[in-house]
């Protein structure tokens, strides 16, 4: 290749790049334009790419006025607490087959059983879900979400921790299973300190994926006593006029929470994401 | 058999010195505890998870007050002529769809491999390509309503076509296939993108460079030295996102609620619609026992591609 050809190369490909990182941005910018209009800019005939004055009222709306804050506090409450039991459920599934001497179809059993569960749609699980629900009286309460995210994003967490488990070497704990250690003092002060760093990126991708959840939300509650965000944002689409600034308010609401901790873990997004098949080095 | 080490393994004369594993009684003390520490926790995860095929079959089989009534509800499901025309479009909307994903996320990963060497350019691209996948889908929904709603959407501004004439992207029957199928693209591309470009930096370079030295073209060096190395993880990426469009709900529920008519009324919609607008659990109840049967004959493929351990 010549020169020239080479930089002729390299700007079309710059401008390539740019082009297709406008069109995936473009959404995003406008939402948060939306966001930040006034009721009045609503209705110019034709609407505008900028918010003409920008303002934060459509924030205070959605959360104050339309009583969002409180599905706010649900989602996190929801989210924390399952994610606390999905990290508990894994580690007593983990520690099992990836530090005892498991035999391999075992292991492979547990492993292939919960990415199994990535496969099953939620709307096949959540009809006989609604029924238990209803039956055992946990109909519209934040419990009957709490276990459900907990067996759902359980797979994630299983995947995830396995393999920062795997990343351990077992000779640590069996030095300190020689000199005398009992197998719970071993777990407590040399793999749960190993595994911080892991648990931590578990921790944080699990409760994004629990934040987002909308199907199990939307059918297993009824009032705005225990519906999560989600679910309030859906509400504002579906009215017969829709508040346009709100509704964007409320979606960046929505985005910014799974999205700044996503950045925090970004090295860990992918192997999430994929079950381990991509690993950031 | 463990009468007088009890806990104490160490203590035992032949552990001493030796690696714990290697010694016959730890190991099958150890063994033990796999099945102590894991059956409780997992056996109750395993029995949860499993409760709701159990009882969609009960439900599929029995009438709303109690009683057996054999594989109605099935014959209900299946002689539902929406629920070929909902797989159908389900159908269409792959189709749509995941050429693209795949193919693009494909291309613009080759792309930033070999024209791309900054790694601050890199790192920068890595993140932008995330945030699409780590928005909640239901605020995807909102970001296209914005786009696509008409009299209000910007795309139809930007498109100066703001009159009585102008294209209804959600209400119109191929234009809603397509501006739901376009929103997938725009989330999942870069999900492709990411495992497509992650997968090229485990192709090792001598090879490269070797065939680059015999003159290889782009092609040939994409077709004989990449791609072996991408395969798996083209095949991972297509099972993923199959059984993504088998659940795509929350966009389409915002963006069109499964209209006009049944043209965005996919798989998931479908059942909804039957179990909760309907409130005909028996029908839907066949209808998730038989997705579940389909879902897991299709992972048994996915399987047989995919090792479980991969190691």
């Amino acid at each position: 290749m010549t020169h020239r050809s080479r930089g002729f190369t390299r700007v079309a490909t710059s401008v390539l790049l740019a082009v297709i990182a406008f069109i995936f941005a473009f959404p995003l910018f406008y939402l948060i334009s939306t966001s930040l209009k006034t009721k009045a800019d609503l209705f110019a005939p034709v609407p505008s790419l900028f918010p003409p004055a920008p303002t934060i009222d459509p924030y205070i709306s959605v959360l104050f006025t339309r009583g969002f804050g409180g599905l706010l506090v649900n989602s996190v409450v929801v989210g924390l607490s399952a994610t606390v039991l999905s990290i508990c459920v894994a580690f007593a599934i983990c520690y099992p087959i990836t530090r005892l001497p498991a035999s391999p179809r075992l292991r492979a059993f547990v492993l292939s059983w919960a990415l199994s569960l990535r496969f099953l749609p939620p709307v096949a699980v959540v009809i006989p879900y609604f029924a238990i629900v209803r039956t055992i009286g946990l109909y519209n309460q934040l419990p009957a979400l709490i276990l459900v995210y907990t067996i759902f994003n359980l797979p994630l967490a299983i995947w995830m921790l396995r393999g920062f488990l795997d990343e351990i070497p077992l000779e640590i704990e069996e030095a300190a299973l020689v000199d005398g250690a009992s197998r719970w003092y071993a777990f407590r002060t040399i793999l749960l300190p190993l595994s911080r760093t892991g648990i931590l990126a578990v921790v944080i991708i699990v409760f994004a994926f629990d934040w987002a959840e909308f199907l199990f939300a939307f059918i297993l509650t009824a009032t705005p006593q225990a519906m999560t965000f989600p679910v309030g944002v859906q509400g504002l689409v579906t009215q017969f006029e829709i508040i346009w600034n709100d509704m964007a308010a409320g979606a960046v609401i929505a985005i910014v929470i799974p999205l700044s901790l996503m950045i925090i873990a970004r090295r860990h997004v992918m192997t999430g994401l994929t079950f381990g098949v991509i690993r950031e080095k | 058999m463990s009468g007088n080490g009890v806990n104490a393994a160490p203590a035992h004369p032949f552990a001493i010195g030796a690696r714990i594993r290697t010694t016959w009684m730890a190991r099958s003390r150890q063994e033990q505890l796999v099945y102590k520490l894991l059956l409780p926790v997992f056996g109750t995860v395993f029995v949860l998870a499993t409760i709701p095929f159990i009882l969609a079959v009960i439900q599929a089989v029995t009438s709303d007050s109690g009683g057996f009534i054999g594989l109605e509800n099935f014959g209900r499901a299946l002689g539902n002529p929406l629920l070929y025309e909902s797989i159908k479009q389900t159908g269409i909307y792959a189709a749509i769809a995941l050429p693209i994903e795949i193919l693009g996320g494909l291309g613009i990963a080759l792309l930033v491999h070999r024209t791309v060497r900054s790694n601050i350019i890199r790192a920068a691209i890595y993140i932008a390509a995330m945030i699409p996948i780590v928005i909640p889908q239901i605020a995807v929904g909102v970001v296209f309503r914005l786009v696509y709603a008409a009299d209000y959407g910007i795309l139809n501004v930007l498109l100066g076509q703001t009159g009585p004439h102008q294209p209804l992207w959600l209400s119109s029957p191929p234009l809603a296939m397509i501006a739901t199928a376009s929103v997938d693209i725009w989330q999942w591309t870069p999900f492709v993108y990411l495992v497509m470009f992650a997968g090229l930096q485990t192709v090792p370079s001598e090879s490269v460079e070797a065939a680059q030295v015999d003159g290889a073209t782009t092609w040939t060096q994409f077709r004989h030295i990449e791609l072996p190395y991408l395969r798996p993880l083209l095949l991972l990426v297509l099972f993923f996102r199959i059984a993504d469009v088998i659940r795509v709900f929350d966009h389409v529920y915002v963006l069109t609620g499964g209209g006009p008519g049944t043209t965005t009324q996919f798989l998931s919609l479908y059942i909804y619609r039957i179990g909760f607008k309907f409130s005909d659990l028996g029908q839907a109840s066949a209808l998730a026992v038989l997705v579940m049967v389909a879902m897991t004959l299709f992972y048994t493929i996915v399987l047989r591609f995919l090792p479980a351990d991969r190691g």
